[in-house]
């Protein structure tokens, strides 16, 4: 294994860029109390929404930093700025959207995805959504694709309904902090009975030195209605922390089907702290696709709570940790009604002495009878220098569950690659094909162009010496 | 019943246990209400020479700063409500103990016998085959007064008794009886050698250390016995058994334990099991978790020596509102080392059990195979069972390292198929459940030992299913 670990270098700082934008607002570095109603006070948001700012904001100051997981110990949030406006409104158009930020979108080849197989775009340029389209029969149908901050104003009843009502500001030192000082974000409301014909994406970036990016996904999918979400990311390297706090709240409502896909890729001196957690209520089916490859320290735990009769929950977890990475990821499922199932199905890779770590939970909780769930863990690694950690949590309370659990650990075979090289092949494509292989079950559930990308990435993990 | 879920035993949950005495403040789960008199440590270390009295003292400071669970991994599943020890005090002192007595104590089959009860010791017995070839069982009192230099070196080991772990170090200040049993190298012992420890008089706490050392070459096998004293269960107060099972196993040895854990509702329990495996070495525990009230139980096998291995069974069978609190810790140092490591629960009633698998391949332990199973069966919609098998690996070059778990009900077409033949749907059930725990019984190595434990099981059935008949 030794050749390949020479071989591997991390070229991931080539594809990052980052442009020079003046922000027409921002607030000071570290937050404060009036950090958090200046925020509220920029976005001219309702008292409900300022009040739940602040009521996260004692919360946040209350709560000890978690004590498991990656080492936090770094993170300094009075180094930190809360809240950037880019832009002073949204903008409806492209042609209107600044050409700083337009030629950023053109490196992540927005205009072109949009023409070829959006539905719609969300883009996130730092703290604002500035550019927005939603095509004309998605808003015949009725689905809502709109920023975060937006809804709050235009929808504010459904939002209020459902807003933190699954991700509460308590639940967690991060979600508090994001709850104090959100913006942006998408939101997404599709009617009863709709199915969305095309994948709604965002594409999410972070710019500017020392910038948080806290944005607040909120989808509200209704009775019957079925929709794809993706959401990317890519970001500039720092020499100083990022931070990324985000909370995500999915609600299928009965009958629907969610399926939320996520490509994480942040620099390596981002500290990637998320919630991400969906109800499934009567027959509905929730999907959280995710894959881990960036960061330095990524904690993400997508959560599906089986809150009515017969729901489905599946969850696929994809990390890859090269050097000096941490990924703490995992799945979450609670069963709490009864005759729901749930598959979770976890895969890592760690190499050049990063560090993957599944942590996971399955509950069945007292009255959720017939239920029948399955978690699947492998990490592979690639040298004797990295890492790989397992820490399931199984909790039934019900006596005829059905759980099966399986975990394995191993690393790439010698005859695996004796066999592709006899092949032709040289050691670094067998190793990239296996790799590749070994994560398939997260790459055959994109898009295609998602699924050639997300290869591409991986091919740039493995093969830093190919070019 | 059904209607409790986080943590459900409360202090007072037995009814009895509290009857007729002031109710404790109420403690969170990670807390225990036993206090260690200080004096009384004190008085015996100044009884014993400087080095086991540095030892003591040492150990009684860390008891009293250390929080019982150490493991952030696992500080939400630990639940020490039920145990109400503000009463419970330790011993004070053995009694002294007999020499060793005649072979004519020993029950059919065994070499040796060591029968304790509470601060008494009742047999201590070898048989002649095993004192002829140097085989010492001994009082840990006896073992200081006879060789000092051994016991310090087996006493005073850091390696054993975690240093980080609360119990542990309770287990290390508080005790004042103790056993020990040394083969020497290249001797085989043919019979198992009993261990018994008779607990549970209310309001005492028995605290104890036991060491087994195998030289190079030697093997043995040990039955632990874990029973109720005659002097139990008296108003129903409470009492604790604190107790290690120390084993050293030099370069090639092999040692079968089998631990039958069968105290009474008024006991609590801990229980520290610690191995250091040299090279070639081979440890195989079976061990059945059927009474107290709670037991928190470790076990840590360190397989330090190339190609060592560990196998070990467990089961629990839990009625009542019990809980097994149980945790095992292997790790893997030297090269081609093996661990195969399976733990079983049937749970009735509200009984629960948290079972806590730790495997941790180090990066010298080249060539691992390491394998983790916990499976458990919930009999009743109030059981609660945890899993928790986790893995940390620094070394991939493993022959496989790997865990599974599941949980299920009694498979209806095991059910279906005994049916078919005849059985009545109760004594069908019977069978998969006890079949379910099999694996640990056939693994006892004396038939008298395995017939008792098979009428444990048997008899906690009975008594587990005629109150599920009452209560449906």
């Amino acid at each position: 294994m030794a050749s390949t670990r020479e071989l591997v270098q991390d070229r991931r700082d080539e594809y990052a860029f980052h442009d020079d934008i003046v922000y027409l607002a921002e607030t000071k570095r570290g937050l404060s109390r009036d950090t958090v109603i200046e925020i509220s006070r920029f976005k001219n948001e309702p008292e409900w929404m300022l009040a739940f700012r602040l009521r996260a904001y004692d919360h946040f100051l209350g709560r000890p930093m978690p004590e498991w997981g990656g080492d936090l110990s770094k993170i300094d949030f009075d180094k930190i700025v809360y809240y950037r406006k880019p832009s002073e409104r949204e903008e409806k158009s492209w042609d209107d959207v600044p050409e700083k930020i337009k030629q950023t979108f053109e490196k992540l080849g927005i205009p072109e995805a949009e023409r070829k197989f959006l539905a719609g775009v969300g883009a996130q340029y730092d703290s604002e959504v500035v550019y927005h389209s939603v095509r004309e029969e998605l808003t015949k149908i009725g689905v809502v694709f709109m920023g975060t901050d937006q809804a709050l104003i235009e929808y504010p009843e459904i939002f209020r309904q459902y807003f933190g009502t699954v991700v509460p500001p308590e639940d967690n030192k991060f979600a508090a902090l994001n709850s104090a000082v959100w913006s942006g974000g998408s939101f997404v409301y599709v009617p009863k009975g709709v199915e969305v014909p095309l994948p709604l994406q965002a594409y999410f970036r972070i710019n500017g030195e020392n910038t948080g990016q806290f944005e607040r996904t909120l989808i509200v999918v209704d009775e019957g209605a079925k929709v794809h979400y993706i959401e990317g990311c890519t970001a500039p390297i720092y020499a100083t922390d990022a931070l990324h706090v985000a909370v995500v709240e999915v609600i299928a409502l009965p009958g629907s089907k969610v399926r939320y896909t996520t490509i994480q890729n942040w620099s390596n001196d981002v500290y990637n702290l998320v919630t991400k957690r969906a109800h499934a209520h009567e027959r509905a089916r929730v999907e959280w696709i995710d894959a881990n490859t960036g960061s330095r320290l990524t904690m993400k735990y997508p959560a599906i709570y089986l809150r009515g009769e017969g729901a489905t929950a599946d969850i696929i977890s994809v990390a890859v940790a090269g050097r000096g990475q941490h990924q703490d990821t995992g799945a979450k499922a609670v069963h709490l009604a009864p005759n729901t199932r749930s598959r979770i199905v976890s895969k890592s890779v760690s190499k050049d002495g990063g560090r993957a770590t599944y942590r996971g939970q399955l509950k069945v909780s007292p009255g959720a009878t017939g239920v029948v769930a399955s978690v699947r863990c492998d990490a592979l690694m690639l040298d004797d220098i990295s890492r790989s950690d397992t820490y399931p949590y199984i909790d039934i309370q019900e006596d005829d569950t059905t759980m099966t659990h399986e975990a394995t650990v191993g690393k790439v075979s010698a005859e695996q690659i004796f066999y592709l090289m006899s092949r032709g092949l040289t050691e670094n494509e067998a190793t990239n094909l296996i790799v590749q292989g070994f994560l398939e079950v997260f790459t055959k559930e994109l898009p295609m162009e998602y699924a050639i990308e997300f290869n591409r990435l991986v091919k740039l993990e493995m093969e830093g010496s190919l070019g | 019943m059904t209607a409790e879920t986080e943590g459900s035993a409360s202090t007072d949950r037995g009814g009895p246990a509290s009857a007729g005495r002031p109710r404790a403040a109420r403690r969170g789960p990670t807390e225990l209400d036993f206090e260690l008199d200080e004096r009384l440590v004190e008085s015996w270390a100044e009884q014993e020479p400087d080095w086991l009295a540095a030892e003591r003292r040492a150990a009684f400071a860390r008891w009293r700063t250390l929080p019982v669970e150490a493991n952030r991994l696992y500080t939400t599943y630990i639940d020490l409500r039920a145990a109400a020890l503000a009463a419970v005090r330790p011993w004070e002192a053995p009694a002294a103990a007999p020499e060793a007595s005649a072979p004519r104590a020993l029950p059919d089959g065994a070499a040796g016998l060591a029968d304790l009860s509470e601060d008494r010791v009742e047999t201590l017995a070898l048989d002649e085959a095993a004192r002829a070839a140097g085989v010492v069982l001994d009082t840990l009192e006896g073992f200081i007064a006879r060789d000092e230099a051994a016991a310090r070196r087996l006493l005073a080991d850091d390696r054993t008794l975690p240093l980080d772990d609360r119990l542990a170090q309770l287990t290390r200040a508080g005790w004042n009886q103790g056993l020990v049993l040394r083969v020497p190298e290249g001797v085989r012992v043919d019979g198992p050698i009993i261990l018994r420890w008779r607990a549970g008089a209310p309001d005492r706490a028995l605290i104890t250390r036991t060491i087994v050392e195998l030289g190079a070459g030697a093997s043995a096998s040990v039955v632990e016995e874990l029973v109720p004293s005659s002097d139990g269960l008296a108003g129903g107060r409470q009492a604790l058994f604190s107790g290690s099972l120390e084993v050293h196993l030099e370069r090639g040895a092999e040692l079968a334990v089998a631990g039958i854990q069968d105290l009474a509702a008024n006991t609590i329990a801990f229980q520290q099991r610690q191995a250091a495996i040299a090279e070639g070495a081979t440890l195989r525990w079976a061990l059945a978790q059927l009474g107290a009230r709670i037991v928190r139980s470790r076990v840590d096998n360190r397989l330090e020596g190339d190609r060592s291995s560990v196998e070990q069974v467990e089961i629990v069978f839990g009625s009542d509102d019990q809980l097994f609190d149980l945790t095992s810790y292997t790790r893997h140092l030297g090269r081609d080392t093996t661990g195969n490591l399976l733990s079983k629960g049937a749970l009735l009633d509200a009984s629960r059990s948290y079972m806590k698998g730790l495997i941790t391949i180090e990066k010298s332990a080249v060539g691992t195979d390491s394998f983790l199973g916990e499976f458990g069966m919930n009999l009743s919609k109030a059981a609660r069972a945890v899993a928790i098998p986790s893995l940390e690996i620094d070394q991939p070059d493993c022959r496989r390292a790997a865990h599974s778990s599941s949980v299920g009900p009694i498979d209806e077409t095991q059910l279906f198929y005994l049916e078919s033949r005849g059985i009545p749907p109760d004594e069908a059930r019977k069978f998969i459940v006890l079949g379910f725990l099999e694996p640990v019984v056939a693994r006892v190595p004396l038939a008298a030992e395995q017939d008792r434990l098979r009428e444990l099981l048997e008899a906690k059935w009975a008594a587990g299913t005629a109150g599920a008949v009452s209560a449906a």
